[in-house]
This record gives structure tokens, sequence and C-alpha cells, in this order.
């Protein structure tokens, strides 16, 4: 996990963590919701495994942007065909490297695979070729069949080009009549790399493709709700603080690992503080400490009205542990903090039209709800800024105005 | 240190027990013609491991088990 800077902190008497371990990027849960197809289109792809290994070879791509889960698809399946493969005695390894961990390198990203079963051969001195024969020369004498998962595979792509796609890729052509042994998974974001590619090495790439669409903000809920159940004590994570992680990590281009990241982030800035629950001002936080917040010059560009306005939001949010409030709710603070400036207030659509513009800039989040009597109403959350800091900008920002 | 660690390539075994490769590959030709190591080839890669179905080498993992015991 990645560290995390937090100003006199002290241990937690309780900590809001069950076991943080869940949240880690590289936890692979037991189960993988919303990925139930492409996990049975990938089974079905290496089927023959199970039933007749070495009677033929795979290759699939699995694509999909940051954060929809390629990896922890790939790992779950590879978990999975190896547990299945060892019930029936089969001799069998998934092996997954990150390609990106070895610059793109052929050589050290086949030596791994090689060194599952020799753990002793020699990491250097010998080219990738060389160690390619190794490989399946070691696989034959096992009488074994292997996946190689590469993921970030673009790196690869990017490093050696067309010659150690084909090397890979038309392996088993060259080992005619021998048994097949080795499959293979690539993983990128797109398959804009491919397209860089020799038409050779090109055409034996793009046959099975695993596609990952973004998640939706449903999806992200029940990701996350499943998350918090498993890494945080019963009741310090409220409901509606997991839609607003879900609305961030929505966001950011549907990213779940986002969103996990900072739901790890908000518990930590909890504990730090001995809050005793996870709030919502922990995810501002949390936000803040990964995506840069409205800047100072922003704020100074904004008119009187709209620093009213958002120092109303900041008021509200600081003194609530809501993650979310209705527009008319605002309008009240708005009126308030009018009066502590002796600026007469706008009308309703006027401050409608400023919840909109600071929306639009990034600063808030406005959606728009089913009211409780009835009719519609706007609500507002303040996701990536912390309501203390705002605060305290924006009065200090209005008093400079008026000349204090 | 085969018999514990697994196979290993000669450059290795040499530089584990500080020797020169010429005197290392000699033992360890001499070991595999006793029938105590087996060796594998991987295009230039030799990898000696033991030979768990030799009698001898049986007798050897023996010693070595019986020696690091503590008296």
């Amino acid at each position: 996990m990645q560290n995390i800077h937090l100003q006199g902190t002290k241990m937690a008497t309780h900590s809001v963590f069950r076991d943080e371990s869940k949240l880690d990027i590289n936890y692979i849960p037991q189960k993988l919701p919303h990925r139930e197809t492409q996990h049975r289109l990938l089974s079905e792809f290496f089927s023959f495994i199970l039933r007749c290994p070495e009677r033929m070879a795979q290759r699939v791509i699995i694509t999909g942007d940051v954060g929809t889960g390629k990896t922890a698809l790939a790992q779950h399946f590879g978990a999975n065909i190896t547990s299945e493969a060892n019930k029936k005695g089969l001799k069998f390894s998934y092996v997954h490297v990150n390609c990106r961990e070895f610059r793109g390198s052929l050589q050290p990203i086949l030596h791994r695979a090689v060194t599952v079963f020799r753990p002793n051969y020699p990491a250097r001195g010998y080219s990738a070729e060389e160690i390619l024969d190794t490989l399946m020369q070691v696989l034959d004498e096992e009488e074994a069949t292997m996946i190689l998962a590469l993921d970030e595979f673009d790196s690869l792509i990017e490093k050696e080009g067309s010659d150690a796609v084909y090397k890979l890729t038309r392996l088993q052509e060259i080992r005619q009549g021998k048994p097949q042994r080795l499959s293979f998974v690539f993983i990128m974001r797109d398959l804009k790399p491919i397209e860089k590619l020799d038409e050779s090495a090109r055409s034996t790439l793009q046959r099975s493709i695993v596609t990952l669409q973004r998640y939706d903000k449903l999806q992200l809920i029940d990701i996350l709700t499943d998350r918090v159940k498993m890494a945080f004590e019963l009741g310090t994570v409220p409901e509606d603080l997991v839609d607003l992680v879900a609305e961030l990590a929505f966001s950011e281009t549907g990213n779940a690992r986002f969103g996990i990241e900072l739901l790890w982030r908000a518990g930590k800035y909890a504990d730090a503080e001995d809050k005793g629950a996870v709030q919502a001002e922990c995810v501002r936080m949390a936000v803040s400490s990964i995506i840069p917040g409205l800047r100072r010059s922003e704020l100074v560009s904004l008119g009187l009205h709209e620093k009213l306005f958002l120092l109303a939001v900041a008021r509200y949010f600081k003194e609530n542990e809501e993650a979310y409030v209705s527009l008319s709710e605002i309008e009240k603070d708005y009126a308030v903090a009018c009066e502590e400036f002796e600026v007469t207030p706008n009308s309703h659509t006027q401050v409608w039209n400023y919840s909109q513009y600071l929306a639009k800039l990034g600063v808030l989040r406005t959606e728009v709800a089913a009211a409780e009597t009835r009719g519609r109403t706007t609500r507002l959350s303040l996701p990536s800024i912390p309501a203390v800091e705002l605060e305290k900008e924006l009065s200090a920002a209005l008093r400079s105005q008026r000349g204090d | 240190m085969i018999y514990t660690l697994g196979s290993l390539n000669v450059s290795d075994i040499a530089r584990r027990l500080k020797m020169n490769y010429a005197s290392t590959a000699e033992h360890l030709q001499i070991l595999e013609s006793e029938g105590i190591l087996l060796l594998h080839t991987y295009g230039r890669v030799r990898m000696y491991r033991f030979n768990e179905g030799s009698p001898r080498a049986k007798a050897v993992a023996n010693l070595i088990e019986v020696w690091e015991l503590k008296p």
C-alpha cells in the first residue's frame, strides 16, 4: 500500500479496520462482482486444459480501462483453474507476470516462468530465445502445461516489438507434432499497441478477446460494499459514504481500484483522528491527498455570491457528518453567510446557478433526487476538498475582499 | 549444496563454493559418473541435480542428514 502522510498521528484506540489487507491492491477477493460473464468466457476459452491438455494452446487478450478488474479477473481465473487442475491430478501452472515490472523486457519475464519449475535457473547470460527453449524443455520434462499471463503487455510490445510477440505466439507452430504446453493471457488497457505490430504478429493475437467495460456507479457500490464488509468493523462505514466513494470512483473512469484505495485512505484518516467511524470529511481528505482539489487561484476568481454559497456548503459539511445535503438546506446557510458579510442573498434560481457552476469546476457534485415529500430536489456533495480547509480559505478570501 | 537447493548450474555451484569453473565442473562430472548427480542440459545451461533414484545418492543423503544432526 502507498504511504500516507498524517500530521500529528497517534494510534487509534479503536481502529475502524477489521482487516485492512482486504483493501490492498494485491488482494484478490473470492468472488468478483459483475465480472461473472467474463470469468465464464475465460474459462470456456481454456476449458481444454482440464479436458484434453497438451492437445491445443490458446492465446487470449483481456482488455479494459484502468480499474476495470483485468488483473483481478486473470488472477481469479488462474487460481480457479489451478485448483480444478489439481483436483484432476493434472500438472498445471498459472504464472502471472507484470511486464512493466521488468520494463517490458522479454528475457526476465520468461526467466520468471522457468523458475516456477527450476528455481535456480541462471538469471543472466542467456537470451530470451534460449530461455524460451528452456521453458518448453522443462514443461516437456515435467509433462506440465502452463498459462503465462502477461500483464501490462503493452510495455513488452513497446520494448521488444513485433519479433518478441511473434516468437511467443508462433511457438507451437515450430513445435509441430509435440504436445502443446504453453498458453497465454495478454492483459492490456486497449488494443492500440497491437496496431503497431507487423501484420504477421498481429494476426496471431487478435482472436479471443475478453473486453471489460467500465463499472457503473451501482456496480461500484456493490464492489465497495463487499470490501467494506471484509475490511471494516461493522457500522464504521455508513451506506451513504459508500455511495460517495462509488461516485468518485465512477467519475475516475469507473475505476474500482481508486475507490478501494479511497476507502483505505479514508479509514486511515478516521483512525488518525480516532473518530471511531469513517466520515465524509475523511473521504474528502483522502481525495485531496490523491488528486488536487480546488486551486487557490480558482477560489480567488469566484464571484462574491459563489464564494458565499461555497462557504455555506463548506460550513454545512464541516458541522455535519452526512455525505449529501439538499440545495434548499444550503440556501438557508447561504442566507446566514450573506448576513454575516452584509450582502443581500440572491434568488433561488441564482443559487441553483452557483451550484451548477461549481459542479462544472469540479468543486461540488450535484445530482437530482426524489424529494422527501413530493417533486425533486438537487443534492450536493463536496467530494474532493476537506470542508475545514475550504471554509478557512473562503473566509480569508471573503474578509480580504471586504477589506478587513 | 545440491541436495539442499535442488538443481544448480555449474557457474552457480562454483560461485557458491568459491572455486574456479574448471575444477567445479571436474568434480561434478565425477559425481555424475558415480550416479550421485544427474545432468540436465538446457541449451548452453548445464544444471546438476541430486539423483534421488540412486542407492549411492541415498547413502550420501543419509550421511548428510546424520552429519547435520546436532550431537
